[in-house]
């Protein structure tokens, strides 16, 4: 027997056939849901190394949930951040975590996000709308500074010639709330210091630029001998230290820094008494086990968007130099947290217990 | 693309040669030597305790880098490549050689002089592209320094010389009461200053910044002077990079462009033309000299630091002004 089939009768019949194919493919990824996606745009400022290790520790542990990750960089830039926004929204995305440093242009990345219903976390920089993890600034700098008020109170019973405020003026609110807490906090314990013993520079946020400024203040204080310095982070405070050294005045001043950068390792400056770590290269911990987790499993928690009453606070750890020598390195402390139980923190793994 | 800086016509060479030398700085020199004065004056008028050793620490502290900067960059000028605008990258980049080398224990003058190579290797690069592109020095410059930037950021973040090495030891002390890195810069000041009229390497590379056809036409060639100075320069910058590293303390691969101000500024100020064949190295110390008073005389007139790169940027302007009238007054 023979079949003679016409062309046109092939093709309709081909047609049906990957047709039932094709819904039947659909039926069974419909079955199986996808998996969540999480979108991760990292800071992308290249000086700060822990804006790259908080998208791998990010990707890390969306990878230990079975979840998609997708990671793009903001590279500092407004405009770049804007358009990443709308790459996770075409990329159709269950949820993003942001660290954007140009704030300026949150409000719009917010209005995107909401038409798209997306949620977002954001880390340290607050936005209406977006779900706040971070560091309470003004609490990490009241720690700092009440550490070091507590070591001027040991040594010279707060009888202090110069407190240097190093501050970081381009970091806007968080300058004021780190450098201005420190300052708080050294007045908390030593309430008596007069007025005119405080002083505030720009370092700038780098050694290369507290260096010289900080040699011009201590120059413009010829009498001042104990001195204590603070300042917006750990690079701000040393350029300082490093100034009074070359000006030979380094027998009596005293610095406590913000962020940890500088408080391990072989090369820890003397005169930096300690500093107070954020530990931000873990934040992804915090963000996933109160905001994106709850949200992968149909239950989003209200937003907090305020920074006095986050989604998520990040606890400031104040280490003087002695107990930071047995913190590791950032490295070392990434690969302790992945190893670690699920929900730990570095403050849970690092931070020393009074 | 052409150098803009080496085709113009200029007057003949003999004539560029003259003014090279220093007869035509005095002027220069009494203006800034004038100025510096007055600002130290009003400081000290303003707060008697302006005229101190602490002060004196701090100027001589700031004049160190930016000196020694200074005076590659015044090579560069002279030559007719109007300025390297990739002196922060040569800096961080030599001077992370010079703090990675410490780190390993290399014996200290291996380490000096790898500093010094990494400079003039990064000069060779740049003299290379600018040479066989024939690409304008100041585009090309300015390329390089973004690029070197991003590397050096994909390789570190920050780095800093071992707090127990001899050279940060050096680099935090003093001779004579003044510090040790400030010596280094007075001796180059003085022996580039004297050198530079009085060498083939120095007459050429002003013949050629004054001339490229009149340079050409006495046989010089344009691409050995070119190369041969930005080497030199690149060379002078890995010394900076040496005092860099032993001064500073931790820096990030951009730490350099905190310099590059003050350095043009400088450069202009001592009379260096931006169109080249003309400039005194030594009024470099006048010049660097009152540049770095000026934030230390800002803070005790109770200003904020954030003033300073006000006054800079304004001086200049000034010196900028000041190179154009007299470029004109020339051509006349």
């Amino acid at each position: 027997m023979s079949l003679k089939l016409k062309l046109p009768t092939i093709i309709a019949g081909a047609a049906i056939v990957t047709s039932m194919l094709a819904m039947s493919v659909g039926l069974i990824g419909a079955a199986s849901a996808a998996p969540f996606k999480l979108g991760m745009a990292i800071g992308g400022e290249p000086s700060q190394d822990w804006q790259k290790a908080q998208g791998e520790v990010a990707a890390a542990l969306a990878k230990q949930r079975g979840w998609e990750y997708v990671e793009l960089s903001n590279n500092a830039d407004p405009a770049v951040t804007t358009k990443n926004a709308d790459i996770f929204i075409q990329d159709k995305v269950n949820a993003v975590i942001e660290f954007n440093g140009s704030p300026a242009v949150n409000p719009v990345i917010a209005a995107k996000f909401a038409a798209a219903k997306i949620p977002e976390v954001t880390y340290d920089i607050a936005q209406k709308g977006f779900y706040f993890v971070g560091i309470d600034n003004q609490a990490a700098g009241l720690a700092g500074g009440e550490a070091l008020g507590n070591i001027a109170k040991t040594k010279w019973n707060c009888d202090v010639d110069l407190v240097i405020s190093s501050e970081g003026q381009g970091a806007g609110i968080v300058n004021t709330w780190r450098t201005g807490g420190m300052r708080d906090g050294i007045k908390k314990v030593c309430p008596d210091i007069p007025a005119d013993k405080w002083v505030s520079m720009e370092g700038g946020g780098q050694v290369a630029v507290a260096l010289p400024a900080g040699r011009d203040l201590l120059a413009a204080h010829p009498d001042a001998k104990k001195i204590l310095v603070v300042g917006i982070n750990d690079s701000s405070v040393l350029g300082v230290l490093q100034a009074a050294e070359q000006l030979g005045r380094a027998d009596n001043i005293i610095g406590w820094g913000q962020d940890g950068s500088f408080i391990t390792g072989p090369n820890v400056d003397p005169h930096l008494a300690g500093s107070v770590f954020y530990f931000l290269e873990g934040y992804a911990v915090y963000a996933l086990r109160d905001v994106i987790d709850p949200i992968a499993a149909g239950n989003a928690p209200p937003v907090k968007d305020d920074p006095g009453n986050p989604a998520s606070k990040v606890q400031p750890c104040p280490v003087s130099a002695a107990a930071a020598a047995k913190i590791p390195d950032m490295a070392g402390r990434v690969t302790a947290l992945l190893a670690a139980p699920k929900g730990t923190t570095e403050y849970d793994l690092f931070c020393p217990k009074a | 693309m052409s150098d803009a800086a080496t085709t113009r016509p200029m007057p003949v060479g003999r004539k560029v040669l003259l003014t090279a030398n220093l007869p035509a700085g005095w002027g220069t020199a009494s203006l800034v030597a004038g100025a510096w004065l007055l600002l130290v004056l009003a400081s000290a008028v303003h707060r008697a305790d302006f005229l101190s050793y602490q002060t004196l620490l701090a100027v001589a502290f700031t004049m160190a880098i930016v000196g020694v900067l200074a005076v590659a960059q015044a090579l560069v000028g002279m030559s007719g490549a109007i300025l390297d605008l990739s002196q922060p990258t040569a800096l961080t980049l030599a001077g992370a050689v010079v703090c990675q080398l410490l780190g390993m224990g290399w014996p200290i003058p291996i380490v000096l002089v790898a500093g010094i190579l990494v400079g003039a290797a990064w000069g060779l690069f740049n003299a290379t592209i600018i040479v066989v592109g024939k690409l304008n020095p100041i585009i090309v410059t300015l390329a390089t320094n973004f690029i070197g930037t991003a590397v050096m950021f994909l390789i570190f973040q920050h780095i800093q010389a071992p707090i127990a090495s001899p050279v940060v030891a050096w680099g935090q002390g003093n001779f004579l009461g003044l510090p040790n890195i400030w010596w280094p810069m007075v001796a180059l000041v003085l022996i580039v200053g004297f050198l530079l009229p009085r060498t083939a390497y120095g007459r050429h590379a002003i013949a050629v910044g004054g001339s490229r056809f009149a340079a050409q036409a006495r046989g010089i060639s344009l691409k050995k002077t070119r190369f041969a100075i930005f080497i030199s320069s690149g060379a002078i910058v890995g010394l900076a990079s040496i005092m860099f590293a032993a001064s500073n303390g931790p820096f990030a691969p951009s730490a350099g462009t905190t310099f590059q101000l003050p350095v043009i500024a400088g450069v202009i100020l001592a009379g260096v033309s931006l169109a080249g064949g003309r400039g005194s190295i030594w009024l470099i110390l006048l010049s660097v000299g009152f540049l770095s008073t000026v934030p230390t005389s800002l803070v005790f007139f109770g200003l904020s630091s954030n003033w300073q790169a006000v006054f800079q940027g304004f001086i200049l302007i000034v010196a900028v002004s000041i190179d154009g009238w007299r470029a004109r007054r020339l051509q006349r």
